[in-house]
């Protein structure tokens, strides 16, 4: 079997073993991500197999609206690896709020004992998740996001600033790659709801998937998948050498046309994809929130638009990608 | 040097051919230079075209990434993007008529009569030879299958009659594919041969198309009665629609690898170096550009494992008409002397170069087209 096959048959378990759990039945999110032995993939990440695998798990996670809590632990890999530490640790994901300041989140649920925070000029530490607050964020659906407080004096250095650089590039080139993938999944879900309700739903007499109208919002919202994942592809297959910001690209693009293709899908369904009672608003609201982490896709952009202006970089993914 | 025997060049791996190549663009040749240059009169540009195709042929880099019995050194299209990019990157900001080595090249190599091949492919490839293809018709746009030109068997070949329409740069060109009835016009795509045709011929007349952007690149073609030998067929006899769908399949992967090089070096040469140039709409365009460069490199991917692209490689045309016009909408933003008119030898080219993004989303297969593709065959909606 070929790399793609494997990483796409552990695609397949995935959502499989996750769409079990969405539905009500079997164990939590990360009681899966045990049996699948996902664990242990994050710190394989140099073996394009394992790789493959652990980024499949976000799409599948997307796709089946899970709950689980895979990137704490992701984004967490590269500082432990750094530190020569192991263990249960969660990273937190800080944010600014307009109103809050500086905020931090822990994406899903966790089992880990110490929380993970990096402060970009201050350095990284760990905080015995003994000591820390919790308060859920209200987001329709299955996805558990927590603001984390904590004493600045439980804190104890993990790597000083100058050691942090080097694994914080790499914590959130993974983290932005793996959030593009549960976006792709999220915006796929959106979508599938909408392509089969324009096979069924009737008006004038015909299913309306028969009006060039509503299929060209479809195709629409099928390219904006498509594309976003073939870059979160090219990533993912370049992570251990990535051209510069290409991280930021592959997220950008993910936030943008998730955000795009739910638009297009709540269109194509008309009311019904506006209500509680519809699946729609879960992967709709999955992807703002996913959106809002590690750089929005508003933000990002703009950011990335600074750079070609004051850098203006060399043609230097084309022959990476291809090379690949 | 590169070697240009194809014993040595089969040593010369891509890696190995992008350095060789790099080495050489470092010595800024004058054709280079002059290629990267804002030239705004169209037929000088193609002149430019020729004489750096003749460059890299006689210093043999466009030779890598095509067969031995077409004249190439063998390689693969790894080759081929290596150059792209590296002119690209050089300041090189198109190929104009040349567009066709990524689009009707890869299909004429692969399909077409091995004696005619081999004599003109190395022709064209050192810009000695033009090519142009005759699809469209007045009456055959997006319906391909309903074209009306005919071929009719006369002795030891065919004679053909018709008109085409919106053939690219049948001005310049020596040869045109061109695209004609061989069976009933009731037969569609079942009855359609492809058929080389020598655009200098008796019965043969090309009247240019003047554009929106103040060029002559496309051109109606009309062929009164002209004869084609039976060994100057694509394909086979009534395999003309495989032909097409080769070609299209080529432009939806080599050829959309192709392009984003240069939209790249747009981007940055005239969106990026000016400083109105609104920050978002440059990143958009990066964002669109990348997503249209990581969908053809899977394109590329299948083309070299042999494969034909599926319907869901309309994703692949629908992002790069995308990324071509964000480019162009960010550079636009960024230099509003654009949009006023043109003042210059560069606002002459820029406008011709932004007006032109415009129609990307109507040839080639029509975006409208291209979105009931994945809606039929991908979606499968009703």
């Amino acid at each position: 079997m070929t790399v793609n096959e494997t990483v796409e048959e552990f695609f397949l378990v995935c959502r499989q073993a996750l769409a079990a759990v969405s539905e009500g039945s079997g164990e939590g999110g990360n009681e899966v991500l045990t049996q699948l032995g996902w664990w242990e993939l994050p710190a394989a990440f140099d073996d394009p197999e394992a790789r493959g695998a652990m980024f499949a798990l976000f799409r599948a996670a997307g796709r089946e609206n899970a709950d689980v809590g895979a990137l704490p632990a992701l984004l967490a890999a590269p500082y432990l690896d750094d530190a020569n530490a192991s263990g249960a640790v969660a990273a937190a994901i800080t944010r600014r709020s307009l109103r809050r300041g500086s905020v931090h989140t822990l994406v899903g649920p966790t089992d880990a004992q110490l929380l993970l925070v990096d402060t970009p000029g201050k350095g990284v530490a760990l905080v015995p998740m003994s000591g820390v607050e919790f308060a859920s964020v209200d987001i329709p659906g299955r996805l558990t996001l927590r603001e984390v407080t904590f004493d600045p004096a439980s804190a104890e250095p993990l790597l000083d600033e100058a050691a942090a650089r080097d694994a914080r590039a790499r914590s959130l080139y993974a983290g932005r790659v793996a959030l593009a993938f549960d976006l792709v999944g999220t915006a796929e879900a959106a979508m599938d709801l909408a392509v089969e309700y324009a096979k069924v739903r009737e008006q004038f007499g015909v299913p309306i998937g028969t009006f060039q109208a509503v299929r060209h919002i479809l195709a629409w919202g099928f390219t904006d998948c498509a594309s976003a994942a073939s870059a979160a592809e090219l990533a993912r297959d370049l992570a251990l050498d990535p051209p510069e910001r290409l991280g930021e690209v592959t997220k950008a693009l993910a936030g943008r046309n998730a955000r795009r293709a739910c638009q297009r899908s709540l269109q194509a369904l008309g009311g019904i994809g506006f209500t509680q009672e519809h699946d729609h608003h879960l992967s709709y609201s999955r992807a703002l929130a996913l959106d809002s982490l590690l750089g929005t896709s508003a933000q990002l952009t703009r950011e990335l638009g600074t750079w070609l202006k004051a850098e203006q970089p060399e043609l230097g993914y084309a022959s990476r990608a291809l090379f690949a | 040097m590169l070697p240009t025997t194809p014993d040595a060049a089969a040593a010369v791996d891509p890696a190995a051919f992008a350095a060789e190549l790099e080495a050489w663009l470092q010595t800024r040749p004058p054709a280079v230079v002059r290629a990267s240059e804002h030239v705004a009169d169209y037929p000088t540009r193609v002149r430019i075209m020729q004489d750096l195709m003749q460059v890299l042929w006689d210093e043999g880099f466009v030779r890598y990434g095509w067969p031995v019995e077409v004249g190439g050194l063998g390689g693969s299209f790894l080759h081929r993007a290596a150059m792209w990019e590296g002119l690209a990157r050089h300041g090189v900001l198109g190929m104009n008529l040349f567009e066709h080595v990524e689009v009707l090249l890869p299909t004429l190599v692969e399909l077409g009569p091995p004696d005619f091949t081999a004599e003109h492919v190395p022709l064209y490839l050192s810009g000695q030879e033009i090519w142009s293809q005759g699809f469209s018709e007045p009456g055959a746009g997006s319906d391909l299958a309903a074209l009306r030109t005919k071929a009719v068997a006369d002795g030891d070949g065919y004679r053909i009659s018709g008109q085409k329409i919106w053939t690219s740069w049948s001005v310049w060109a020596d040869w045109c594919c061109v695209l004609a009835r061989t069976g009933t016009t009731e037969s569609r795509h079942r009855g359609i041969t492809a058929f080389i045709v020598k655009l200098s011929d008796p019965g043969v007349e090309v009247r240019g198309i003047w554009q929106a952007n103040g060029n002559e690149e496309l051109a109606e073609v009309f062929f009164d009665d002209v004869f084609v030998p039976a060994d100057r067929i694509v394909g086979e006899l009534d395999g003309g629609w495989r032909v097409a769908m080769h070609i299209l399949s080529h432009e939806r992967g080599t050829f959309a690898w192709f392009r984003h090089n240069f939209l790249y070096q747009q981007l940055i040469e005239f969106g990026a170096s000016s400083e109105d140039a609104p920050e978002f709409l440059l990143g958009d365009a990066l964002l669109d550009l990348v997503a249209a460069t990581a969908c053809s490199a899977n394109g590329v991917k299948e083309h070299a494992a042999g494969e034909i692209l599926g319907p869901r490689a309309c994703t692949n045309k629908l992002m790069l008409c995308t990324a071509e016009q964000s480019v162009q909408d960010a550079i636009l933003a960024g230099d509003v002397d654009l949009a006023v008119g043109v003042q210059d030898e560069l606002t002459d080219l820029m406008r011709q170069e932004y007006l032109f993004s415009r129609i990307v989303t109507v040839y080639g297969g029509s975006q409208q087209m291209q979105l009931e593709t994945i809606a039929k065959q991908v979606l499968k909606l009703p």
